[in-house]
């Protein structure tokens, strides 16, 4: 319940050490491959594992090149996607515009901010099957879940910058007499900006999470669907090689709304956000 | 929690007038009382649209009243103490194992650079995922019960703890250490007065975050693979169409969620109350 985003602490590397990324890069991939190399050996040489539990790095590898040449992973890629995508829009627009209007209207703050504190803290993914209940198996239930789980932190955090628009900026628009839409436009929306895409960030998480567990609760396609299915089946390399095909798909999204957020609001200074919201 | 003081900041809009004065005017006692009104006014509006001119299927969405006879079901079958009981039992060891675990990986991070640079892309690589992508791995290698809960709540409350740990050691000022230095603090001096103070409030924040996904964990890992606690609960309640039990399931979760947020909240204002102002 916070933007001190522990994202911007981490992410950026520390100025005096930009000279030594590299020397940084090569341990990590040493480490990593270290423990793919115990990996292997763990399961294929010494057998303390059995395969079937936890297959080899090669094994999961191979299943990863097999899956990505199958058209009915790319069908279930495109499902998910698809549904993310749809209600990830939806959710931003309809967060950032009440996340505004609750943020500028001090009535609107009073009365309907708490509500939204109060959604915005309950595990909403308990609401799951009651939205597969009522909007059945196919792509409605999973892109009405995506938006409910995504739409909470992008309209309180959009709510929180609107509250901490610095007010000489606002004075300073009304004396060059911009008003109206025209201050929210210039003055309230990009100043607001950095924190919506905070709680975009957040958000496109939760909204993998809910298409995910919509797939798993009610399955007629999509990643999820198909991880459940090959580890259901015990087919752990599959599995294995889905579950990183997930981590990858999530990562990717968050770099990618990282890049736009250096892109669209260079201005922003992450520390700000930390001590002075 | 500074949502929750944005809901009662001034805001930037100068020169409000009627409603929005009043408001503003009001004590602290008067705005708990005009949210109890609106909260009351919420409940009967409900009630009347579901329960009384039936404009909304209640199958879908029970009446306030409906919710409360289906809690009073539960009780009174014991099903919701049962399953609220390994519930929470798979939440508190869950999340103890993640404390455990994540405040001295986190602590590690943050006092050495190396592991900072290791372990750090890593955990934000698991972090970043949503942990319901572990959760099939994991009902298939800890079997069908409590064991996939366990597992899907440490490993949601894990990273929030540690990360935040490690960015509360290393947003530590530099000029405090110096400080420290110069006044001939000892390592373990350092420790306790300089990095351990300023990695508090952050700790905090991040068993906050953990809570929350913790629970998020703990119902996803119920429903989808286990047959008791509180998400199996709601998933047959609601596969049977009881959808009145669901809700009051949920209802629990949620003051579940709230309460344990609270609770971090309290033992901060206990054990370390000079993070009320530092955080603001």
């Amino acid at each position: 319940m916070t933007t001190i985003s522990i994202e911007a602490v981490n992410a950026p590397p520390l100025r005096r050490h930009r000279r030594l990324p590299d020397k940084w890069a090569w341990l990590l991939m040493a480490v990593v491959a270290g423990i793919l190399l115990v990996w292997e050996a763990a399961v294929s040489w010494l057998h303390l594992v059995p395969e079937s539990f936890l297959p080899p790095p090669t094994a999961v590898a191979a299943a990863f090149v097999e899956l990505l040449g199958r058209p009915d992973f790319w069908q279930a890629f495109v499902f998910s996607l698809q549904n993310l995508a749809i209600g990830l829009v939806l959710a931003v627009i309809v967060g950032v515009i009440v996340g505004l209007a609750v943020g500028w209207s001090p009535v609107l703050r009073f009365t309907v901010a708490p509500f939204l504190w109060l959604l915005y803290s309950t595990p909403k993914v308990a609401l799951a099957p009651l939205f597969i209940l009522v909007l059945g198996l196919g792509n409605e239930s999973k892109i009405a879940l995506v938006f409910l789980l995504a739409v909470f932190p992008i309209i309180l955090n959009t709510m929180e910058g609107a509250v901490t628009v610095n007010a000489s900026l606002v004075n300073a628009a009304r004396v060059y007499n911009v008003n109206g839409v025209a201050l929210g436009w210039k003055v309230i929306f990009p100043a607001t900006l950095p924190y919506s895409l905070a709680g975009i960030q957040r958000g496109v998480a939760l909204g993998f999470t809910g298409e995910v567990l919509g797939e798993f609760l009610g399955g007629a396609g999509g990643l999820g669907h198909l991880l459940e299915f090959a580890a259901y089946q015990f087919e752990m390399a599959e599995a294995i090689a889905m579950v990183f095909v997930m981590v990858i798909v999530a990562n990717l999204l968050l770099a990618l709304i990282s890049a736009l957020r250096k892109r669209l609001a260079p201005w922003y200074d992450d520390r700000q956000v930390m001590y002075g919201a | 929690m500074s949502a929750m003081s944005a809901i009662f900041a001034s805001g930037p809009n100068i020169g409000r007038r009627g409603l929005a004065s009043w408001l503003a005017g009001l004590s602290a006692g008067g705005r708990a009382a005009v949210l109890a009104v609106e909260v009351l006014l919420l409940l009967v509006v409900w009630q009347l649209v579901v329960g009384v001119w039936g404009l909304v299927n209640p199958v879908f969405f029970p009446a306030p009243l409906d919710i409360a006879r289906g809690f009073g079901e539960l009780v009174a079958s014991g099903s919701l103490a049962a399953n609220a009981a390994i519930s929470l039992q798979a939440w508190l060891i869950g999340f103890a194992l993640a404390v455990v675990v994540g405040i001295p990986v986190g602590l590690l991070m943050g006092g050495s650079l190396p592991v900072d640079k290791v372990v750090g892309p890593i955990a934000w690589t698991i972090y970043a995922t949503p942990t319901i992508a572990y959760q099939p791995l994991s009902k298939a290698w800890f079997g069908f019960g409590i064991g996939p809960v366990i597992f899907l709540v440490t490993v949601s409350a894990l990273f929030p703890i540690l990360l935040n740990v490690a960015a509360g050691m290393r947003t530590t000022s530099p000029s405090l250490l110096r400080a420290g230095r110069v006044y001939g603090a000892s390592r373990f001096e350092l420790y306790r007065k300089v990095f351990l103070p300023s990695t508090v409030p952050f700790l905090f924040a991040g068993l906050r975050q953990a809570v929350v996904l913790a629970t998020i964990g703990m119902v996803v890992a119920e429903m989808t693979g286990s047959s008791s606690g509180m998400g199996a609960l709601i998933i047959k309640a609601a596969n049977t169409y009881q959808t009145d039990q669901a809700f009051a399931a949920i209802f629990v979760v949620v003051i579940w969620s709230v309460s344990m947020t609270q609770v971090v909240s309290l033992v901060e204002r206990w054990t370390a109350p000079w993070t009320r102002k530092a955080r603001r």
